[in-house]
């Protein structure tokens, strides 16, 4: 992949590409909505999973959320972008991922995790190729955070996510929706 | 901006001769009760600042609609300043808020006319969407100084509630008569009480919702 960061955030646009003030708040508002609703996905998953082998394991996972979290929510406050208008849906489905799954058993929930955290990374990575020098602190963020959406990935295949029942169909399904739901956060 | 876009045509910074539109504005305020916000308006703003004609244009490439926006633009910056200025407490939230609208409305006491018709421009519907920017600019900023941090659905309510509250002390504000427009103080002040009586009955009835059953005490019951 050509990931070379741009000198400058924006350089190089084409007319009807969005100019980089936009370009950033459209990056802080779904980053933001997206961290809510990850921390959302793991609060559900606990509802269900609070007392099996893997809570640890999710515990872990929901603390960096929660901190990633609060990290975008400085940012959006520091950068005045409004928050996404779709949020109390992200509060709602984000829990009920995280529980549905959950509910089909520890392998699904582990696939869930999975089939999150791998667009999670594509976004992450195509979000840190549009950032340029000025930006470059903000790109270090999305960096390490990215290395620890990768962790979680990692940790949801070691702990058997492609034993879950309909794997292939659930993974589909779960990428698609996290695909459509990183969309609508942009511009909403 | 960039470099490497500043060759293309694209949203004009808004330092862009700065100095220059701040002259023709102040030229122009006083004309408007007479002219409306037309583009005679601006080119005659434009030669009483002491430019040619082709000065306005240049600094306010879209006309009068970029003369409207540029005044709501140093209405906001006046506000800010003078708030900072007051040094209320950061967590006097309300106080803050009322602060801003009333150092608002006083600083634009000799413009009041220029405002009146500001609004009746902006009530045509081609202008709609610029008033609307502007209003949330300025219901934003105001928020933003009273420390507001809401990052989720709260944020479009407390700006909802805000540019309901703002509205009206407006409209009271241009009719307003009365000495040292002590009126729509008493109106401002009487507005936000309303405002923070919402929230008092919210958590009323927020403690009411606890003496309803939960449903899911339905799932614990053993037959």
């Amino acid at each position: 992949m050509t990931d070379e960061p741009p000198e400058v955030t924006g350089a190089g646009r084409r007319p009807g590409d969005l100019d980089p003030a936009h370009l950033l708040a459209r990056i802080i508002r779904v980053d933001q909505a997206g961290e809510y609703g990850a921390a959302r996905i793991y609060e559900g998953q606990l509802a269900v999973l609070g007392a099996s082998k893997s809570a640890p394991a999710i515990r872990r996972m929901a603390e960096q959320e929660r901190r990633h979290l609060e990290a975008f929510d400085q940012l959006l406050v520091a950068r005045r972008v409004r928050p996404s208008l779709l949020s109390p849906f992200w509060h709602l489905a984000g829990f009920a991922l995280g529980a549905g799954t959950a509910l089909l058993g520890e392998a699904a929930a582990m696939a869930c995790t999975e089939a999150v955290e791998e667009v999670i990374d594509e976004h992450y990575r195509r979000q840190m190729a549009s950032l340029g020098e000025d930006e470059a602190p903000l790109r270090e963020t999305i960096a390490t955070f990215r290395e620890e959406e990768i962790a979680h990935r990692d940790a949801a295949r070691a702990a058997g996510a492609a034993d879950a029942p309909a794997y292939p169909l659930l993974n589909g399904t779960i990428k698609a929706g996290a695909r459509l739901a990183i969309w609508l956060a942009e511009r909403f | 901006m960039s470099e490497a876009t500043s060759d293309r045509p694209g949203p004009v910074a808004p330092e862009h001769l700065l100095a220059e539109k701040r002259r023709i504005l102040t030229a122009a305020l006083p004309d408007v009760p007479f002219d409306g916000w037309t583009q005679r308006l601006l080119v005659q703003a434009a030669q009483t600042a002491g430019f040619d004609a082709a000065m306005a244009a240049r600094a306010f490439p879209g006309g009068t609609r970029d003369l409207l926006d540029f005044f709501m633009r140093e209405t906001d910056r006046r506000m800010l300043e003078a708030l900072a200025a007051q040094a209320i407490g950061p967590d006097k939230v309300r106080e803050r808020i009322a602060g801003a609208i009333r150092l608002r409305l006083e600083g634009e006491i000799l413009h009041r006319e220029a405002i009146r018709k500001a609004l009746a421009a902006m009530a045509l519907p081609p202008n709609v969407p610029l008033a609307l920017k502007g209003l949330y600019r300025t219901i934003d900023a105001i928020w933003y100084a009273a420390g507001d941090h809401a990052t989720d659905l709260n944020f479009y309510t407390k700006r909802l509630t805000l540019a309901g509250v703002y509205a009206a002390t407006l409209t009271c504000w241009l009719d307003d008569t009365s000495e040292g427009q002590a009126q729509t103080w008493t109106f401002l002040d009487r507005r936000l009480n309303d405002v923070m009586s919402i929230g008092r009955l919210k958590k009323r009835l927020g403690g009411l919702g606890k003496n309803f059953p939960d449903p899911r005490h339905l799932l614990k019951i053993r037959l």
